[in-house]
């Protein structure tokens, strides 16, 4: 097995790959399921929901490998991630995290692999792809942040939680768990549909659409704004939800009327956070708490650094 | 994960004295650090606590420290506004966390590390408490009080009774500081405390000054508002509670009671004796000096004229045959012998009192007919002697009732333990002089001795009237010097003043035993207190009346404690008249 070494630059150099389009799909849309003729938008109710987890993930890349092979150098990267939930719990007025889970892992290309030599305190995972595309090896990182993520909220939302997910949602159980998008990069409304985003307010949405037909995971899914502001363009404020259409057409609406209802309370000021609202309060919090427990990364870099050193004197 | 986990068991923190952690975000030192509380527990200002270090190659360290500040804040919380969503919203995740900050001041063994991080933090109790507030590296630990956990504060009597140190000062607002009653607190406990004070404790003399209104007669008085809480705490402090066992009043003659003499108290006549100097004792003391007390008088020739008469009336005066007191001054030259009588001359005059004393005088210095005696005026100039003159008149008119022919009626500081002079009555010169001829007379004692026992405790309240920090005069010079030399004469000074800084800092300088009251908030940012934490000096201008800052050379940091309600009167309504004695059976 060849010599490990740990590369110099700052490890998200020259990855400029957005992991989550390839989640995105725009293929057909039935946009008749709940309201079959003319929009218009649907005022949200809240149910008392006692008790929403909102889960989510933060990654960074901690640094660039090259393992030394006979046959040429093997890129690699190795990078830790973090996923876990806000429990807001309503009735007691307070919000809790709950299942923070910190992972670190390598991923090396080419069908090679080589383990990280373990620090005391940071210890490395190691699997290989048969690609060498650098932006592959981060794609492979951001996938299984992507499950640990997913996993999390099926086993919330199995156990009786209502789960609010930051981004695409992609099984189908039939649990209370809403997919929360902020960006609006694919268009799933006709130019004459779109036209309703103008009166959609603060606390309400529009009918429930459905997407992904023909895919693995056909979704209902829905827009709503968070907060009405008097100088934004119609689209402004504005989120996309969704959930799986292994629940029935009525569990969808229940679900997709709380979220207009209840979703406002937590967006975040525009002065507090850049990506206000859409940037909800607790899981803004979690994302910090998250980047905190994936420890300090000068810190990090520099014990897998003297760990890797380490082992090649004793080798 | 980045788990940094003390490596300790957690089972054993169960029933211990834990409060917490030292704080791992910023560094520890020496001098100070900080620990984040368990969510069960508190710390409070001056409580005491220990940590215990892993040194490399040195073994365990303890580390003391006292409590200066406490302090909570919502963690996770980015945005004032954050509040909100936290307390009120909930959708903030958000956790308050409290924490405190140590002041150390102690290492042992004395190895001066600083705590680590994340070190377990414990109340100090019993033997550890002992250490955090060196009571057993003290000589002789005297309780002065109870901290703010219930338990003893102590000071070390070698600091007070002059082995190390000598003297306290005690500064504070007047009326909430209870200077005074911090003072006769601390003075009941040295006389009720033998076992600790030792041999000083033998013929201990206290002379205490009552300076406003009548406050300090009823020392030897039951207090009827005394109860059992303040017993408690008395009994904490190991002294059985009662008023002081023995001691004597004595005030100033009435002005007006013509041959009687009545002492000038309002509240309470019995047991107070009125007190005077007869002419002899007056010139045989040299008490004229303390005539010239105020701090304006030093400034022209007057101490010379002064220091003049003083030597030639003690040549001068002779004793009148059937005249207890009085005197007659006759030139030397005539040859009477010293302690010799004579019957006075037909004419010739007689000096009963001040006013005759300072009309002869006058006959030497400033005759109305002829040369002033230049024996008697040390040939300075007119003006000086019409000064003296005036000064002599104004003083006859203001305390002129305290010197009288007669049987004599001195203070006698033998007469009981402590020894009370009302001299609220007098006007500011009369204050200054008996003051004055008291400390002189102690003073002289113990110099003639050259002994340190027994000891002799002066009270003094508002010792900024008697030696300010600007001017001179004999009564500030001879303060000084018992604050210097007193130390090993066994003269100590209690000495109390609104503010320090307005004190000849001479005094101040050598009270080892430093004491504050609340404060005015200008006056404690003052350096003469900075001797106190900037935290306590901030917490200064909010004690509550019982409540004292003591700093005391055995201990790097000052400390707060509370003293308990006396048993003894303090106002004639307070005195306990019934029979029924509610301290039996204690």
């Amino acid at each position: 097995m060849g010599q490990l070494h740990v590369e110099g630059w700052a490890p998200e150099y020259g990855s400029p790959y957005e992991t989550d389009e390839a989640l995105a799909d725009s293929g057909k849309v039935d946009d008749t399921i709940e309201v079959d003729g003319p929009w218009s938008p649907i005022r949200g109710v809240d149910d008392g929901v006692g008790q929403i987890a909102f889960v989510d993930g933060v990654r960074r890349i901690d640094a660039r490998l090259t393992l030394d092979e006979a046959d040429g150098p093997v890129p690699g990267i190795c990078g830790s991630y973090g996923v876990g939930a806000v429990v807001w719990d309503r009735d007691a007025v307070r919000s809790d995290f709950a299942d923070l889970l910190v992972d670190r892992l390598a991923v090396f290309g080419n069908g090679c692999g080589a383990p990280i030599p373990p620090d005391t305190q940071i210890v490395y995972r190691s699997e290989s792809i048969p690609e060498t595309d650098p932006g592959m090896l981060i794609q492979r990182f951001h996938g299984a942040m992507r499950k640990a993520e997913a996993r999390l909220s099926e086993k919330l939302a199995q156990g009786g939680q209502f789960v609010v997910a930051d981004g695409p949602i992609n099984d189908l159980s039939a649990t209370e768990k809403v997919g929360y998008i902020k960006t609006h990069r694919a268009p799933y409304l006709s130019q004459e549909k779109s036209a309703i985003m103008g009166r959609v307010r603060a606390g309400e949405r529009t009918p429930l659409f459905l997407i992904g037909q023909g895919g693995a995971y056909p979704r209902y899914s829905w827009y709503q704004r968070l907060v009405d502001s008097a100088d934004g363009h119609s689209w402004s404020g504005v989120v996309r939800c969704e959930v799986s259409s292994a629940l029935t057409l009525e569990h969808a609406q229940r679900i997709a009327n709380r979220m207009a209802a209840v979703l406002q309370l937590v967006g975040s000021e525009a002065h507090i956070d850049p990506r206000a609202p859409q940037n909800l309060v607790p899981i803004a919090a979690l994302e910090r708490e998250l980047r905190r427990r994936l420890g300090d990364p000068a810190f990090v870099y520099r014990a897998l650094r003297s760990a890797v050193a380490g082992a090649a004197v004793e080798a | 994960m980045t788990d940094n986990r003390a490596n300790e068991p957690a089972a054993a923190e169960a029933d211990d004295n834990g409060v917490g952690r030292v704080l791992g975000t910023e560094h520890t030192s020496t001098r100070e650090f900080r620990v984040v509380l368990d969510e069960a527990e508190y710390l409070q200002l001056d409580d005491l606590v220990v940590v215990r270090t892993q040194v490399p190659k040195q073994g365990e360290v303890h580390t003391y420290g006292i409590v200066t500040e406490v302090a909570a804040i919502y963690e996770g919380a980015n945005f004032e506004s954050d509040t909100h969503r936290i307390a009120v919203e909930g959708t903030l995740p958000g956790a308050k966390v409290r924490s405190a900050e140590i002041a150390i001041t102690r290492v042992d063994p004395e190895l001066w590390v600083s705590p680590d991080p994340g070190g377990k933090v414990e109340r100090a109790k019993g033997a550890e408490r002992d250490k955090a507030l060196y009571v057993d590296e003290m000589g002789r630990p005297l309780p002065i009080g109870l901290g703010r956990d219930g338990e003893p504060v102590y000071a070390d009597l070698d600091f007070f009774d002059g082995r190390k140190g000598g003297h306290m000062s005690i500064s504070g607002i007047s009326g909430v500081a209870t200077k005074t009653s911090f003072a006769l607190f601390f003075l009941r406990l040295l006389s009720a405390r033998p076992d600790v004070l030792g041999e000083g404790a033998a013929n201990l003399r206290i002379l205490v000054f009552n300076v406003k209104g009548e406050d300090l007669l009823w020392l030897d008085k039951k207090n009827r508002y005394f109860d059992r809480a303040a017993t408690d705490s008395w009994q904490q402090l190991g002294v059985a509670p009662g008023p002081f066992p023995s001691v004597s009043f004595w005030a100033p003659p009435r002005t007006q009671s013509g041959d009687a003499v009545i002492p000038d108290t309002g509240g309470r006549q019995e047991g107070v004796a009125a007190f005077t100097w007869t002419p002899r004792e007056f010139i045989e003391d040299g008490l004229l000096r303390f005539l010239f007390t105020d701090a304006t008088d030093s400034r022209n020739q007057i101490p010379f004229i002064e220091e003049r008469v003083r030597a030639q009336l003690q040549r001068f005066a002779v004793d009148v045959e059937g005249r207890p007191g009085a005197v007659v001054l006759r030139d030397p030259i005539e040859g009477h012998a010293p302690g010799s009588s004579v019957v006075p001359n037909p004419g010739e005059r007689i000096i009963g009192d001040l006013k005759s004393l300072v009309t002869a005088v006058e006959e030497f210095v400033d005759p109305e007919d002829g040369e002033p005696d230049q024996k008697w005026t040390g040939r300075v100039q007119a003006g000086t002697v019409s000064a003296f003159v005036r000064r002599l008149h104004s003083a006859s008119h203001r305390l002129g009732h305290l010197v009288r022919a007669g049987e004599s009626r001195q203070i006698d500081r033998r007469a009981a333990q402590v020894t009370v002079v009302a001299i609220q009555t007098l006007h500011d010169l009369g204050q200054r002089f008996v003051v004055g001829a008291l400390l002189a007379e102690t003073f002289a004692e113990k110099e003639q001795t050259g002994q340190r026992l027994p000891l002799s405790v002066i009270v003094l309240d508002e010792l900024n009237k008697y030696a300010p920090r600007e001017g001179n005069s004999p009564l500030k010079e001879m303060l000084i010097d018992i604050a210097q030399r007193g130390r090993s004469l066994g003269v100590l000074l209690v000495g109390a003043q609104q503010s320090a800084s307005r004190v000849a800092s001479e005094v101040m300088e050598n009270a080892a035993i430093r004491v504050a009251g609340r404060l005015d908030a200008a006056e404690a940012e003052r350096s003469e207190y900075g001797w106190m934490l900037p935290s306590t000096r901030a917490r200064a201008r909010l004690l509550k009346p019982g409540t004292m800052v003591v700093s005391q050379p055995a201990l790097p940091v000052p400390l707060v404690l509370e003293f308990p309600f006396p048993p003894w009167a303090t106002r004639k309504e307070e005195v306990d008249t019934s029979d029924v004695d509610p301290f039996s059976g204690l």
